[in-house]
């Protein structure tokens, strides 16, 4: 099994997590809660990879971040390396392509919460960082840990967007699902089984929690 | 012993769903003591209430409390409803499920440091006869407890004012009176001004001081609850003749 290719998807999909936190709660938070007209666009966007072949969403990043283009070549100049087929590179594909799987959960839990909550919490003297602190993290905690489960899972499954942005780098850009590509283009099944099989028991898993979580987290709230 | 409240409010809103328009226009002031605001659904009750409260903008108007404007269409004050110190008890309560009846009714009281907190926490839950449910969740206590700590969660802060919106209407007569009197005790020791939204007549009666009568958006009637309801019993039997002379 080549645990390189483990190692690096590991890192890669926690990563994506970590920043899918950072990055997909405000934005859920402004997806759940403005009342802007036109929202309806970036909710389509923040969408997109659900439906866009991976490859079209890999090409446009692979354009975007090119040396021909400005951001390839203003981070170039500053880390003197190449943007795409990079880790970096792969790292930021790799966020754009799980944004759904973060952002949708995140923003449906939000959505569920009761508004007089958050008007209570209003009227109590709360800003808006600490109703979020106090009332809406907490509430929502079961749709958080389903999306950063989600796109963790979704990072460590990506292929198209890997090979597109990445390519297939040993230790830097090929990740396990790239490895089984190349282990069944050398017919060599045995090793592809392996960790094939490891992919699906990890992805069972990984789900069988999510589902297990959120019954005890609703359990713990409502029934008790 | 606190100051005498006062709130000073003039309303003009309006909404349009399905190609029916609904205009609220309302001007009155309220002092300390409790002011019932009587009508039907759909009146505008929670409206007002909401606008007060900073969780709605009125298209256009004014409302001061103890003379500080909150929201003054003309001068463009508009003051977030979380630095505006009003108390609201909403309907539905609102009590927040994943903390305890201490943690809710501490909610508001950030600020303050540890030993302070638990005084005025303390204190008010005595107030209020809830003492002994400090440690359970909303979901573990009966209806008139959790109404009890909605009170007590809007009060703790000492609000300038505190607004009720039909706080009472789910609860059988005897917890509603006990609940009342607690209430009457708490406005008269405070003398805040209150708010109190409801279409139940025994409310009316059991509670206000004085009466505003509201109907599709307008005031219909100020006055006592003796003035209005007698208003309202004329303006029955005149229907009822009517009905009778067809």
């Amino acid at each position: 099994m080549n645990w390189q290719a483990i190692g690096l998807t590991a890192k890669l999909a926690t990563l994506v997590s970590l920043i899918l936190l950072i990055v997909g709660l405000p934005l859920a938070y402004w997806v759940a809660y403005s009342r802007w007209r036109l929202k309806f666009l970036v909710e389509a966007v923040v969408a997109l990879p659900l439906v866009l072949p991976p490859t079209v969403l890999g090409f446009y990043v692979l354009v975007a971040i090119g040396s021909q283009s400005p951001v390839g070549r203003l981070y170039e100049s500053w880390s003197g390396h190449s943007f795409a087929f990079s880790f970096q590179g792969l790292l930021l594909a790799s966020v754009l392509y799980s944004l759904p799987f973060a952002v949708q959960p995140f923003a449906a839990a939000f959505s569920q919460i009761d508004r007089n909550l958050l008007n209570a919490s209003a009227t109590l003297g709360a800003s808006r960082l600490h109703t979020f602190k106090r009332i809406i993290f907490p509430l929502s905690l079961s749709g958080i840990v389903t999306g950063i489960v989600l796109s963790f899972a979704h990072t460590v499954g990506e292929f198209g967007v890997v090979l597109m942005v990445g390519g297939n780098i040993p230790g830097v850009t090929r990740t396990i699902s790239i490895d089984i590509y190349d282990r069944v283009q050398d017919l060599d099944y045995a090793t592809a089984n392996e960790t094939a099989l490891l992919l699906l028991i990890f992805s069972f898993v990984v789900l069988s929690g999510v589902y297990a979580t959120n019954r005890q987290l609703w359990r713990g709230w409502l029934g008790r | 012993m606190t100051k005498a409240a006062s709130l000073s409010i003039r309303i003009l809103k309006r909404f349009t769903a399905r190609h029916h328009e609904f205009r609220l226009d309302v001007d009155f002031s309220v002092e300390s003591g409790i002011t019932v605001l009587f009508g039907p659904s759909g009146s505008g009750k929670t409206t007002i209430l909401e606008c007060i409260a900073g969780l709605l903008t009125p298209d256009a108007g004014r409302i001061s409390v103890n003379g500080e404007v909150l929201f003054d269409s003309h001068s463009r004050v508009n003051l977030p409803a979380n630095i505006r110190n009003l108390g609201y008890v909403f309907q539905t309560l609102a009590l927040f499920p994943h903390l305890t009846v201490e943690e809710n009714v501490g909610y508001g009281l950030a600020r303050l440091t540890g030993n302070e907190r638990n005084q005025r926490i303390s204190a008010i839950l005595e107030s209020f006869h809830i003492a002994h449910l400090g440690q359970q969740r909303p979901d573990r206590i009966s209806g008139g407890e959790r109404q009890r700590v909605a009170l007590a969660r809007s009060l703790v802060t000492n609000p300038r004012a505190l607004l009720l919106d039909e706080p009472l209407s789910a609860l059988d007569y005897e917890t509603k009176s006990k609940l009342i009197a607690d209430l009457r005790t708490w406005t008269q020791d405070h003398r805040i001004a209150v708010i109190y939204v409801t279409h139940a007549l025994d409310e009316v009666f059991a509670l206000g001081d004085r009466v505003i009568a509201l109907k599709d958006g307008r005031i219909a009637e100020k006055g006592t609850p003796a003035e209005i309801l007698g208003k309202e019993r004329e303006n029955l039997i005149r229907e009822l003749q009517q009905v009778g002379s067809r």
